[in-house]
């Protein structure tokens, strides 16, 4: 009997501060904004943090809890659940796999919490489930990147290659599309090769080592992201090709990359992962004040050369 | 008696049965050099072999947990990890923004890592022998430990910046012959030399063959297993130096899923996954059938979804036919 009166009382301590704090404010006041992130050791995802972890610093009546889903979309579904039953006001969310958070979607507009999708931009499908998308659009880096070195290639042309990020991710398919879509509109470029690198520098220093080998004599390698050009640039530097001789493009501008531009690499396009989280933190606040707010919020790509980089460092 | 007719007569089936994964081998090779011209130039071959050397290294020190019934899965986290150790040991100059950044000769640099490498090695076989542990779970834990931590020393960002005698690691040549080549020869000839010549290496076989067996004869089962996880943490050391030597930068994010495609050159290149079994020269040759495989692919222009497609079939179809031949042999 003590026993279970004991057990009772243990789960009403647990409940009742959820209870009373479950809707609305926290006890001290502070707006509770939940912040649930992809991973922390993506690097790109680490400047997104940054940003709002800036935006909690410059305002004393937020408080943002932030989660590590680790790139694992069941992980996160339960993290953002467990930010709601803390009682969040807004959600901004980074998703892993967004298709797998309609259970998610649900619950918040039960509960009437706003939800903030960043970075990863969703399937028109899915356009009704949030309230704002604070990101870029992938394609428009693909077509940046290749816009770029397309006028670079002329008047001859030539062949390109494009090593992707991982097959069937958004921002992979997207920059890849948006490559070809431009290379389409060009007679005398052709794409002759393209291989998966996963995002990861020694893949792509493997894949572009190989397409040298392979006597295909490319004019140019795109590669989805700053790592894989990377390792593109450093396979060229090992078989001893004159920087001129190919053209190498990344996308992020991650300060390594901008090291190396100039000096192998070509071109990167900058997509501002910190004014990413930033806004996706100011949406999800102002949301949870009840003020209305676009519910498109583009960031634009930029594209980055040696001419141009001094302002990106 | 029957044994003995089988020993003494050199049919083609015993040579298959012996030697199937390298007919294999041998005959990718000659689809793959008629398939592409460039294929058997010297530089492509050197080229090969050094891409190799990394996943060849790490699979050399699986090969010895799985002889002992065992498996390594986090080879490829500890090389994320010992990537960024090494990376903050061997850069130019302090680097403020980074939470450890220390300069130091690389011989140092080097040691310490090789010597994380044996420790988190022997955290491994500690576990596994002393603990009780499935060699499965202990190293699956290491596995989310070690990448985990590499996160956090860095705080999920790469470490470039490195000297260049460290980097020359990665990318010099000796004699014309890239050194990570230099490097996965001398280790593949300790490592043949430590399993085939060596007392511990006739311990590792009789645990792998019968555990209880091994402990009768008086084989100090533990010791020897802690022994064979440090040394697969020192393998994996050395080749994370070598990944991060070549790509002139650590990252928490390198070696991902490293340790299958390591297992899968263990088992290609004949070790049974119930232990007992395994050699060193053949781990090689399984190591060099995947190398080949990704080269071949992207040489030819293979487009990048059937290269996984063709890569996980072939892998298969390789083990397949050499466990067929080995039955009927």
């Amino acid at each position: 009997m003590k026993k279970t009166v004991l057990v009772l009382v243990a789960m009403c301590m647990l409940i009742l501060p959820t209870a009373i704090f479950a809707n609305g404010q926290q006890e001290d006041g502070k707006i509770l904004i939940g912040a649930a992130m992809s991973s922390f050791s993506d690097k790109g995802q680490t400047y997104l943090q940054d940003g709002v972890r800036e935006f909690d610093a410059e305002n004393d009546d937020v408080e943002v809890l932030m989660t590590d889903a680790k790139d694992d979309a069941a992980v996160q579904l339960n993290q953002i659940e467990t930010l709601l039953v803390k009682g969040v006001d807004a959600i901004f969310i980074v998703p892993v796999d967004i298709s797998a958070l309609k259970p998610v979607f649900k619950k918040c507009k039960e509960d009437g919490v706003k939800v903030v999708i960043g970075n990863r931009m969703p399937a028109e499908e899915l356009w009704g489930e949030f309230d704002v998308y604070t990101g870029s659009e992938s394609i428009q880096a693909g077509i940046l990147q290749a816009e770029w070195v397309a006028e670079a290639m002329q008047p001859e042309g030539g062949k390109v290659g494009i090593i992707m990020g991982p097959l069937g991710h958004e921002a992979a398919r997207m920059r890849t599309e948006g490559n070809k879509q431009i290379f389409a509109k060009y007679d005398n470029i052709e794409i002759v090769m393209d291989a998966e690198g996963k995002w990861d520098r020694a893949k792509g220093m493997q894949i572009a080592e190989n397409w040298i080998q392979s006597g295909a004599n490319l004019d140019a390698v795109l590669c989805n992201n700053d790592e894989m050009a990377i390792g593109a640039l450093l396979a060229a530097e090992g078989a001893n090709l004159a920087d001129d001789a190919i053209i190498i493009a990344g996308v992020d501008a991650t300060p390594d990359a901008l090291e190396y531009l100039g000096a192998g690499l070509d071109v990167t396009v900058f997509q501002n992962m910190n004014a990413q989280g930033y806004n996706g933190a100011i949406a999800a606040y102002k949301l949870a004040k009840g003020e209305s707010v676009e519910k498109w919020d583009w960031i634009p790509f930029e594209t980055v050369t040696p001419e141009n980089m001094s302002e990106y460092k | 008696m029957s044994q003995q007719k089988i020993l003494s007569r050199p049919s083609v089936g015993a040579f298959m049965s012996k030697y199937g994964i390298v007919v294999i081998f041998v005959g990718l090779c000659i689809i793959l050099s008629i398939m592409s011209p460039v294929f058997l130039s010297m530089r492509n071959i050197t080229n090969v072999i050094r891409q190799v050397s990394i996943i060849g290294i790490v699979s050399m020190g699986v090969t010895f947990a799985i002889i002992t019934t065992g498996i390594d899965l986090s080879s490829g986290s500890m090389i994320a990890l010992i990537s960024v150790v090494v990376a903050t040991l061997s850069q130019n100059a302090m680097n403020p923004d980074q939470p450890v950044s220390i300069v130091m000769p690389i011989a140092i640099a080097v040691a310490i890592s090789l010597l994380l490498g044996i420790i988190l090695g022997a955290v491994n076989g500690t576990l596994t022998a002393f603990g009780k542990i499935p060699p499965f779970i202990a190293t699956l834990g290491m596995m989310t430990v070690a990448r985990g931590a590499a996160a956090l020393y860095t705080r999920g960002r790469p470490v470039g910046d490195l000297k260049e005698t460290f980097t020359f690691i990665g990318t010099g040549s000796i004699f014309g012959i890239p050194l990570p080549i230099w490097i996965y020869l001398a280790m593949g000839i300790l490592a043949h030399i430590l399993l085939s010549k060596t007392k511990f290496g006739r311990h590792v076989f009789a645990i792998g063959g019968n555990e209880q067996a091994a402990r009768i004869c008086g084989i100090n089962v533990e010791k020897t297993l802690v022994k064979v996880y440090a040394f697969a943490g020192f393998l994996t050391a050395v080749s994370a130096i070598l990944l991060t030597a070549r790509t002139s930068a650590g990252n928490p994010t390198y070696g991902l899923s490293y340790e299958l495609d390591a297992i899968a050159s263990t088992v290609i290149g004949g070790t049974s996954l119930s232990g007992g079994v395994g050699s060193i020269p053949f781990c090689v040759i399984g190591a060099l059938i995947i190398g080949v495989l990704n080269n071949g692919m992207d040489l030819m222009g293979v487009n990048a979804y059937w290269q996984q497609i063709a890569k996980g079939v072939i892998i298969v179809a390789a083990v397949l036919i050499d466990a067929r031949k080995q039955k009927r042999g």
